[in-house]
This record gives structure tokens, sequence and C-alpha cells, in this order.
């Protein structure tokens, strides 16, 4: 079911709709990470100016279960202060022992901070020093992040989630910023497609994660001009119709987002072929129950429904909202965002003398 | 969205942790997701069950090898808890368990779940507590031989080249795959890491443009060799236009009519180098004029879906043309030269 030409916003707001409230038995191996499909889920509705399809009463009640997942670090122990994914370790009555192995995860704590500012949650539950201090923790000697304190992996996803959290507070804390930018730049392949790890082969997801990063904490100028033309010319040789992730593999919907993203924030996505990557996305949008798939007549699901949506987003299709690329929020979350950003400046002047609030032209 | 986990690949023969006598002692804890729960994943029985036990004996802090049993039908029924691979190593360096058993067990759950992250990421961790990698080249291998671009065992792989210095034979494995598939990216790639590793020298970037070269003889339209030979032109120290045999090849194929839009864009490339070093005007022109040439080929022709950016491409270009023209008419009126 997937020739038709136009988007049926409607269903896709229920698929949406029906992932916030229960999952089968089957989605279990996404246990540990609720928090992310809800963040497809919300903001998905968002920029399908659908947002009002939750009702008011939920979203409260959205808003308060992603508070439930805040970890705050007590002085003087293992700093860990960030979100959870899930509740899969939370007991009623507290446990020493099970408190130990509650850490914040990055990628959790940015898509639970984005969900709550897309909701419009004032953030005046988050703690956000605690937060801070949670990701300048999990950074390592190279400049790469871990996604927590113990048991993960690091690499250029939570660089990303990194220097998003930061951005969105507004604060950076003791994160090493310029160690970053060092990572990131280490990372860049020969072919000026950006890699997961150093010397991997060029991905992109992680060429978004690197070029946002960049981006997010100010520094995209340590990219020579002829390093950016050569992300360029990478990034647009990924399209086919829709776009693939790496040289020689299939086109996906989410890399409509991933490399449009970065070819927007490089100021080059106007050079994409709008009609073919519009029409891609559209042959794998399921037009039966609503949700988008990678590839046409497969299964669809929330990360590739809401990556579909940000791909049409960018070619201006009508009824979609505009999409902050490096925040991967809409631009209408990003300007609450920055809303409240101006509420705290003026109370915690030292907290934000070394950064701005991020502009995009 | 994948729905590997479950239920059926527990055995059909297996008693709930509450009905086994051997588990009376523990009394299980319920998950607790507070009032009006959002994303709510209906849990099976049987998931239900083994996560209330895990809850216990996380809370109890019980390190034993029933508890080592308990998350790995923890693990088999969600594979991507960190939590549960977190506490399996701490009960693993407790109880000082013999690690290679570990890494048979961890074959199994890859061969079921080849782009797990935390699994791989535990992996890496039993490796360092060994300190024997020895494995570590057959096991990426047999997962690269069902899907040679798996990303998580390429990842392994380079860690463990790196970290113990197994770069030797990686050549010869590397050349196997871009024989098998020359369209292999990940391959290029880790060909690229291992000549890095042992330097550029002159010798073999000859060799290795050779290498490309005969590879594009026998695929025109494969981005990944094209990629490959200008990382090692660029990466030999040397720019592109410096290596006057692959403008030639390049030239060749473009007079076969080969019209492959990478070949093109090489091209493109090389023209735009050697004219903007090219001290004559007149063949400065010429060149100048052949990069508009190739650009305008793609635009209608070879590469319409860039058209765009070919575009983009030859305006950039005409701009810094310009840009250059216009300083050396500014040195000739001054005098300087
Ligand atoms: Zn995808």
């Amino acid at each position: 079911m997937s020739n038709v030409n136009a988007i049926c916003r409607r269903k896709h707001a229920k698929f949406f709709m029906r992932f916030l409230d229960l999952l089968p038995s089957r989605l279990a191996s996404h246990d540990s990470t609720r928090v992310t499909i809800a963040f497809f889920a919300v903001c998905g509705l968002d920029i399908l100016n659908s947002l009002d399809t939750i009702q008011p009463a939920t979203v409260e009640t959205i808003i308060d279960w992603l508070y439930r997942y805040q970890v705050v670090s007590k002085e003087g122990e293992v700093e860990c202060s960030g979100f959870q994914g899930s509740s899969t370790i939370n007991t009623s009555v507290p446990n020493e022992n099970i408190t130990k192995y509650k850490w914040g995860h990055l990628a959790m704590t940015y898509t639970a901070i984005a969900t709550l500012v897309t909701l419009g949650d004032d953030l005046k539950r988050l703690n956000r020093k605690a937060i801070i201090k949670g990701v300048a923790a999990v950074q390592r000697d190279d400049g790469s992040f871990s996604a927590s304190v113990e048991g993960n992996e690091y690499d250029m996803r939570f660089v990303y989630c990194a220097a998003a959290i930061c951005a969105m507070l507004n604060d950076w804390g003791t994160v090493n910023k310029e160690k970053m930018a060092e990572y990131i730049l280490k990372s860049i392949r020969y072919d000026y497609g950006v890699s997961q790890h150093f010397e991997m082969e060029a991905h992109g997801g992680t060429t978004f994660c690197a070029i946002a990063a960049l981006q997010l904490s100010g520094q995209l100028d340590k990219l020579s001009p002829e390093t950016i033309e050569g992300m360029k010319r990478w990034l647009i040789f990924r399209q086919i119709d829709g776009f693939q992730g790496r040289p020689n593999k299939p086109v996906d919907t989410c890399y409509s987002f991933w490399i449009g993203a970065s070819l927007k924030i490089l100021n080059a996505f106007h050079l994409t072929d709008y009609e073919e990557n519009r029409s891609y996305i559209l042959s794998t949008q399921n037009t039966t129950v609503g949700g988008f798939s990678k590839w046409p007549d497969s299964m669809t699901d929330p990360f590739h429904t809401y990556f579909g949506l940000c791909g049409l987003s960018f070619v201006n299709e009508p009824g979609i909202l505009e999409i902050m690329p490096s925040l991967n929020i809409s631009m209408r979350a990003y300007k609450k965002l920055k809303e409240l950003q101006g509420h705290w400046a003026p109370q915690e002047p030292e907290e934000c003398s070394n950064c701005s609030i991020i502009d995009i032209e | 969205m994948s729905d590997n986990s479950s239920d059926e690949e527990l055995a059909p023969d297996w008693i709930p942790y509450r009905q086994r006598s051997d588990w009376a002692d523990v009394t299980p804890i319920e998950q607790d997701d507070g009032e009006n729960p959002v994303v709510v994943i209906s849990y099976s029985e049987k998931f239900k069950d083994v996560y209330d036990y895990f809850r216990a004996i996380l809370a109890s802090s019980e390190k034993s090898t029933r508890a080592l049993e308990l998350t790995r039908d923890a693990l088999r029924l969600n594979a991507a808890n960190y939590t549960v691979w977190q506490y399996r190593r701490d009960i693993l360096k407790a109880l000082g368990c013999n690690l290679q058993q570990e890494l048979q067990y961890i074959d199994d759950v890859i061969s079921d779940n080849p782009k797990n992250y935390q699994v791989w990421h535990h992996r890496r961790v039993i490796v360092e507590w060994l300190n024997d990698p020895s494995d570590e080249l057959r096991l990426t291998e047999s997962v690269l031989s069902m899907d040679s671009k798996n990303y998580h065992a390429w990842q392994h792989r380079q860690w463990a080249i790196k970290t113990f210095n197994l770069y030797d034979n990686e050549l010869e494995y590397v050349d196997r795959l871009i024989s098998e598939d020359v369209r292999n990216n990940s391959a290029w790639n880790q060909r690229f890491f291992v000549l890095k590793h042992f330097g550029f020298t002159p010798e073999v970037i000859q060799r290795e443009i050779q290498y490309a070269v005969n590879r594009i003889r026998l695929i025109k339209n494969n981005e990944s060799v094209w990629n490959f030979l200008g990382g090692i032109l660029h990466d030999g120290g040397a720019s592109i236009s410096q290596h006057e045999e692959v403008l030639a090849f390049c030239e060749e194929l473009y007079n076969n009519n080969v019209r492959s839009p990478y070949l093109i864009a090489f091209l493109i490339d090389l023209c735009q180098e050697k004219c903007l070093r090219e001290e004559n005007a007149e063949s400065r022109e010429a060149l100048g004029r052949r990069v508009a040439e190739l650009c305008d080929g793609m635009i209608r022709e070879h590469d319409v879906i860039r058209k765009k950016y070919w575009q983009y491409v030859v305006d950039s270009f005409q701009l810094k043309l310009n840009r250059l023209k216009a300083n050396n008419d500014g040195e000739r009126n001054d005098g300087t030269s």
C-alpha cells in the first residue's frame, strides 16, 4: 500500500498515539528504551502539527512519567545524573543495591528533555546542574562520551547526545568542547563522511551526529573549507532517489533525515533533488494503518515514521512543521526552548558567560 | 523496530521462577512504573516472572550461579538491557567464572542478535579481562560472512586489531572480501585503515593506485573504489593532479565513452585542481572550459539527480577562477610578480 502520492496525516497521528499508549509484548526488546519511543511519538505528533491529539491531562501524565526517570546523584557518590530509559529496575520500596545500577543514559536524557520541551513543560523540575555534571562525567580522555557511567559503549552517537543536552540546557559545565571537536575531526574519513569511531567506515547517521555536535557547540569553523566541500560531496552523493547511509548500501527512509539534516546545517540541502526524495519517502508510507518503514512494503515503526516526516519537512511538505536540524525538534519547540533559556540566563549569569543560545539562520 | 525478543525462545519445558523450589527463598519484586505510565509494554507472564526475580537478586545483591543463569533468561527476553549485562559481568567477576565459557555463550547470543550493541560491548569487556583476542578475528569473520557490512562486527574487529596489534594478515582478508564483492565499502574502508597503519610510502601508494585502477576497470560505476583512490592520493600527501598516470587513466576511460558519474566527478576534481595551479593563461582557460563542460554533462545527462549540485560546483569554481585572475591582474598592474 504505498503508491499514494499524499501524506496520510491523520493515520500517522493515530499510529503515534498507539505507541504512546500500549505496546504488544513482542516489542519487549525495546523495554530499556521506552523514552525514545515517547520521543518519536510526541515529536512526530508535533511536526504533524497534531500535538493537540494528546489530551491535556495526558500531556501532564507523560511529563510526570518522564520526570520519574530523572536520576540525580547524591553529593560524594558516583556522578550518574541524567534520565533512565525505562523503569525496569525501579521498585516501589527504594533499595540501595538497586540504586547503584540506576544511571542516566545520554540518549535517554537527550530524548527525555527534547520530549519535555516539545510538550511545553517549563523544565522547572529538571535538575540542570546535576544533568550537566552527569554529561561531563561520561566524557572520555579521547573527547568522546560513553552512554552511561558504566556498562555502555562510547562513540559518536553519544557525542551528539552530549552536545544536544548541553545546548538545550545552555550550559556546558566542565564538558571539554575542544576535546570533543578533536574526537570528531579524527573521525572524518578519507571520503569525507564521518565514522562512528575514528577509523571506522563513514556513515550517514554518525556524520549527522558529528556535524550537529560541532554546530551545537559553536565549532563548525573547525572544519576547513576543503573539508566542508568534501562533506557536501559525500552527503549529496548519498542520494539515489531517497538517501542511503553508506556508499553501495540500499536507500532507507531515515537517511532522508540524517543526510538531509547534515546538509541543512551545511547550507547545502537545496542542492538535492526534492521530488525524488519526497517520492521515495512516500513510497514507504503505510496508507492503511499509518506509519513509515525503511523500505517500501516493509514493517513500519515509530523511528522511521518520525524520520520520514522529518525528511518531508525538509522538502517543505505542506502541513508538516519546520525542523530545527541539529537538535532534531520542531522549530516551534525550539522557540519555546529559547524562551526558557532566556528565563534562566539572568538568574545564573555565571552559567552562561561562555555560551550563547544557538541561532539558526 | 525489530521484535526478535521473546518468549518462544525460552525452552518449552521452561518453569516459571515462581514455581521453582530452588528459588523459594527469594521474594520477587515487582516493577514500579508509578501511576499512569505511558509507552507501556504489555509484558508476557514469562517476562514479568523473570524480571521480578531479576529485581530481587539485584536488590539482595546476590551473585551466584543461579543468578547468573537468571541473567541469561533475562537477556534472552531482552538482549538490549544493559543493566542486566552489567550485573552479569559483576557476577562473573565475583564468582571468578570461566570466561572462555562466557565467550562461547556470547558467540551464541551474537549469532542470534548480530546487530545488538550491548552484546558486542560485553564481548569487548570479556576479551579485555582475558587479555586474549585469539578468537576475535574468527568471530567477526563468521558474522561478516553472513552480512559483510555489519557495522558492529567491523567495529569490534578494528578494536581487536588496534588493541592487540593484529594487523598482519588483515590485508589478505580484506583482499578476499573485495574480490567477493568489489562494491563492499566496509572492506575498502578496512583496507585504508590497514594501509594507514603501515604507512603510505611511495611504493604503497603506487601499488594501491594500481590495485584501485584494476578494480575500476572491472566495474566503473563503483563509488567505493573511486573514494578509496581519492583517499590514497590525498593521504599520500600528493594532490590528486600530481599523479599524471591517474589523470591519464581517467582520460582513457572517458575517451572510451565511460560516463560513470564517479569518473566524471573525479575528472572534474582533477581538472579544477590543475587549472587553479596552472601558470599559463591559455592552458588555464582550456582547463577551465573543460571543468565547465564536464559539469554541464553531469547536469544534462550523467548525474541529473545532482544537477543543482553540479551547477553549484561549476559556479563556485568560476568564482575562484575569477578571483585568481583578478589577483594576477592586480599583481601585474602593481609591477610585482
Ligand atoms: Zn533506517
